[in-house]
Parts: C-alpha cells; structure tokens; sequence
C-alpha cells in the first residue's frame, strides 16, 4: 500500500462528510434496533431468559444493518470516488505518480478502516440499548462479537465492489441504485433459503445472521457457512486487487 | 538550440482510427510553443502521449533527453507540471487543501508550494472552496499545481478555455512570465490570437499530422498572402485573362509569390495597364491557419 496515496486520501476525506454520513447510520440502526426494548410488552420479558431478549435485540440488528448497510456502503464508495471524477483527480495522480488503482486501494483501506470502526461502535451501542434497557440475563458475547466481525467483513467486500463501480462508471446514481437494490435484496435474503443469500455479496447480510427459528418456533443459534462466506469473500478481494492493478495499467481513468 | 521534448515518428491509432499521425516535435528550450490545430486534431492525445498518460503505437519520444515511457514517468514527473483538459481541483476543499494534497503526492516543500500559489496571484482565495471559484480561478489554481515541484517543462492544453478576454490576457502575461524565468511552456490553444501573442513558436497540427512547425516569421513565409493591385482601369487586366477578381481598389490575386508577381506587373506595364500600386493582404495568424489547415475551422 502506498503511503502518499493514503495520506493524501485521508486529507481528501476530511471534508467529505464522511462522520457525519456514518453517525446517522449509527443512529438510525441503533434506535431502529432497540426500539420495541422500551415497549412495555417487552419491559417484562427483560429478565426471562426465555424471552431471549438478547437474541431478539440482534435479530433486529441483523435486519436493521441488512437494510441500511448496503445503501450506505454505496453513499460513501460514491462521494469518495465522484471527487475524482469531478475534480479530474484521476489525471491529477497520474501526473504525480500515483495510478487509479492506487487511489482506489488507499479508498478502500482508508474508508474501511472508519466502516469497521462505526460497525464496532454500533454494535456497542446496540448491545449497550440492551443494558440500559434493563436486560437481565446473562449477554450472548461471542454471538455478539461473531456478527459484529462477520458484518465489518461483508461491508469491506461490499465496499470493494462499490468502489470498482463507482470509479468504473462515473454516473455516481448507478452506484447508488445498486446499493438500493442490494438493501432490498438483503432484506429479501432473510426470508429465503441459505443459497439465495450466498447467491450475491449483498445477500451476506443476511447469511451472517447467528440467528434462525429453532424446531419449538423460537430463535435458536446457527452457524453461518462459513466455509462459503471465506472463499466467497477473499476471492473479492483478489477481484478488487486485479481490478486496481488493471486500472493502473489502463490508459486514462478508470472510467 | 537544445530541445526539451523530441519525438520521432509519433502515432496513435485507436482502432482503424489514427488520432495522431508520425508527428516529429522539435519544443526548443526556454520558449513558449505554441500547439495549434482544430479540435480533433490530436493535440491533447500528444499532449497525454508526452506524460506518459496514452501510451504511443508507434514511435519515440523524449523529454528532458529522457525517453518516455512507464519506466521513466517517475524520475521525470517531478520536471514537468502540466495541466490537461480540464483543471484540476477537489470542489470540497479550498484553495490551499488542495495545493496540500498536490504538495503531498509531489514531495514538494513549502516554499514551492507558496511559490506556485505567488505566481498565479490565488493568495487571497486560498481558503475559498474551490467549488466557489471562478473558471479563472479554477484555471490559475491548476496551474499552481503544474508549478508546485518547480518545473522545468510545463505542458499546458488549452488553459485559456472558457476565460473571458481579462482571464485569457492574465493567464498569456502568466505563461510568458514563465518563460521569462526558464521554464519552457508548451501551450495547446485553438484560439489563435491568443497564441500569437504568447508563442516565439509554433507547431500547427491537422489531422493528426504537423503542417508546420516553426518560428511565426517562418509560418508567414510558408503562407503567401493574397495580391493586391492598385488600378483606375481593373476591367483592361481582366481581359488579359489573369485569374484575378475584382478587389478594393483594383484587383485581388490569390498564390502569386514574389517572382509570379514581378512577372504580373511586368504584363500590365507591357499592356499599358495603369499600375498605382502592388501591396500584399496583411494576414492575420487565423487567415494562415485556415490556409494550412484547408480550412477545417477552429472549432
């Protein structure tokens, strides 16, 4: 990774409104998330165990984060890209060294690292609803931790795919029509079966859930496959790897 | 007289299409060139070709007496600013975010940066965003970044573009300013009074190929303008059947060079034609231009 493109793309960044745009994401899947906590049906279900209040509180995570991660995936890989198509920054770097491939890797290391950080304090914040609402029974951690790991990933690789898009196409709506589309279809993929969800990137949001209806009717734990999730998700990487050494490679921009 | 950029044969194709047709630039050290052609003429595909942005078909180039190719950007982008097509610049940030970013991808050091901002007069816009900035503006503010690693060569395409005639005038003051200190400056214009008050020389391209390349006393040379002659009785040298035409004054000829028109006052004198005077049309560098290019237009 080159430095000089990372640090020029953190200077960039600082007034793209990145923060703010993550912030209400956090909000907005925090409060949506733990809404019915303060409902007074649920107030008594608290303490009994039972009720699994901690695992409805990730189910609703879980459908939440499906819902909104993939449109703001696609916001942020958007605005970080259309400044260079806007402001000719492609031709820019080339002239000093730096080739697009190398701008969108810097891109993607630079928003990566605040999309996991904001899907961390999220999930926190999220579980941390739980304890001020008054959750007594003992809190599922490694569940926790696990979808919280597995949803920082299944952003990345989202993330990666946006912005090959958005850098390929530098009409910014196609960008974020697919984003839309890929909420939708994440949403959709929590209905359907295991295949559906595996079938697209975006459907990872649902094939994460460490949750699934257990043979009584309730919510009872599962584990994600795994064993697709991993390939799956590296051979992204190794696409968005290509795809920045071919852009670099290219004549003139990417798009 | 030394060369900064060289090239040999240069050619670009796309397809069946060539843009850019065996082109032997010759930019002499220290002057400002002047790139002149119709658009579509392939002057910014060699202007991209000399940065290393479009790789070439066929044929050579250097710059700086370095060839140029992927190997090469490195060692001679710190040399050359340029700016191509459109200026740059992030519209989310101001002024001097900007000149940071460029200082940070071009190692250049403070005093260049304040430097470059120097020259182009942006001083007191430096905390504008760049979206409130005025194409002026915008244009002064790319070529600040051209200028932020103190160039040697400077390849600027068209960057009078869109100015009125106060921004193009401040900006033809600026390139010749920078001549004035060394830096040889290739200059890509289609309006061509513009570069006729700014280049010492001139490379007219059409078609992708190099009509002419030379100083502009050459390029009037090259092009001989039309006759002018002075006579009460124009009708009488009709008759003669010169291929004249009716003009202010007497009659208008087109293509007589200076022995043709030694030979054409010699027969109305020997006819008794009344010869008040014989003048050349004073042509302007356009009228050239559109004789060389077979009058493709500017534009």
């Amino acid at each position: 990774m080159n430095r000089t493109a990372v640090a020029v793309e953190l200077r960039k960044t600082r007034r793209a409104r990145v923060v703010p745009v993550l912030a209400v994401m956090v909000i907005a899947v925090v409060a949506l998330s733990s809404a019915n906590l303060f409902s007074d049906s649920m107030r008594a279900d608290l303490s009994d165990p039972s009720a699994q209040p901690w695992e409805q509180l990730l189910l609703n995570h879980v459908v939440v984060a499906a819902m909104t991660s993939p449109v703001v995936v696609a916001v942020l890989a958007s605005r970080q890209v259309d400044i260079e198509h806007q402001g000719q920054g492609w031709t820019l770097a080339r002239v000093c060294g730096l080739g697009p491939g190398q701008l969108c890797r810097a891109k993607a290391l630079v928003l990566g690292a605040v999309l996991t950080l904001a899907v961390a304090v999220q999930s926190a914040l999220v579980a941390g609803a739980g304890l001020l609402a008054g959750v007594e029974v003992a809190f599922p951690a490694g569940m926790w931790a696990r979808y919280t790991l597995t949803l920082a990933l299944v952003n990345l690789v989202v993330l990666f795919l946006h912005l090959w898009l958005a850098a390929r196409v530098d009409n910014q709506f196609v960008g974020l029509g697919v984003g839309l589309l890929g909420a939708f279809y994440a949403v959709f993929a929590l209905l359907m079966p295991a295949w559906v969800a595996l079938a697209l990137p975006w459907g990872h949001y649902a094939a994460i859930s460490p949750l699934g209806t257990g043979p009584d009717g309730g919510l009872a734990a599962v584990t994600p496959a795994y064993g697709v999730l991993v390939p799956y998700l590296s051979a992204v990487v190794v696409l968005f790897a290509v795809a920045c050494r071919r852009f670099d490679r290219a004549e003139e921009g990417p798009a | 007289m030394s060369h900064v950029i060289t090239t040999e044969g240069l050619t670009k194709t796309y397809g069946s299409r060539t843009v850019v047709d065996g082109l032997d630039l010759r930019v002499p050290e220290g002057c400002v060139y002047g790139f002149l052609g119709p658009n579509g003429s392939g002057k910014s595909t060699t202007m991209k070709m000399l940065l290393s942005l479009v790789r070439p078909t066929r044929g050579e180039i250097s710059v700086l007496g370095r060839p140029v190719d992927h190997r090469t950007r490195h060692e001679l982008s710190p040399h050359i600013g340029s700016l191509i097509e459109a200026p740059p610049g992030y519209g989310h940030l101001t002024g001097r975010e900007n000149m940071a970013v460029v200082q940070r991808m071009l190692g250049s050091s403070d005093r260049q940066v304040a430097r470059a901002v120097e020259i182009v007069r942006l001083g007191e816009h430096m905390d504008k965003r760049v979206r409130d900035y005025s194409l002026g503006m915008k244009q002064r503010l790319g070529i600040a970044t051209a200028l932020a690693r103190d160039p040697r060569l400077l390849v600027l395409d068209e960057p009078t573009n869109g100015l009125d005639p106060a921004g193009i005038e401040e900006i033809r003051e600026l390139l010749v300013s920078l001549a004035d200190r060394g830096i040889t400056v290739m200059v890509s214009s289609h309006l061509l009074d513009e570069v006729d008050r700014m280049a010492s020389v001139l490379g007219v391209l059409g078609r992708g190929r190099l009509i002419f390349q030379g100083t502009r006393e050459e390029l009037f040379d090259r092009s001989v303008p039309d006759l002018l002659v002075d006579t009460p009785e124009p009708e009488r040298a009709l008759d003669l059947g010169l291929p004249a035409v009716r003009g202010p004054g007497g009659l208008r000829l087109s293509g007589f060079d200076d022995a043709a028109t030694a030979d054409l006052v010699r027969q109305l004198v020997h006819h008794e034609v009344p010869v008040h005077g014989v003048r050349r049309v004073r042509q302007s560098l356009e009228e050239v231009f559109m004789d060389l290019t077979g009058r493709e237009g500017l534009s």
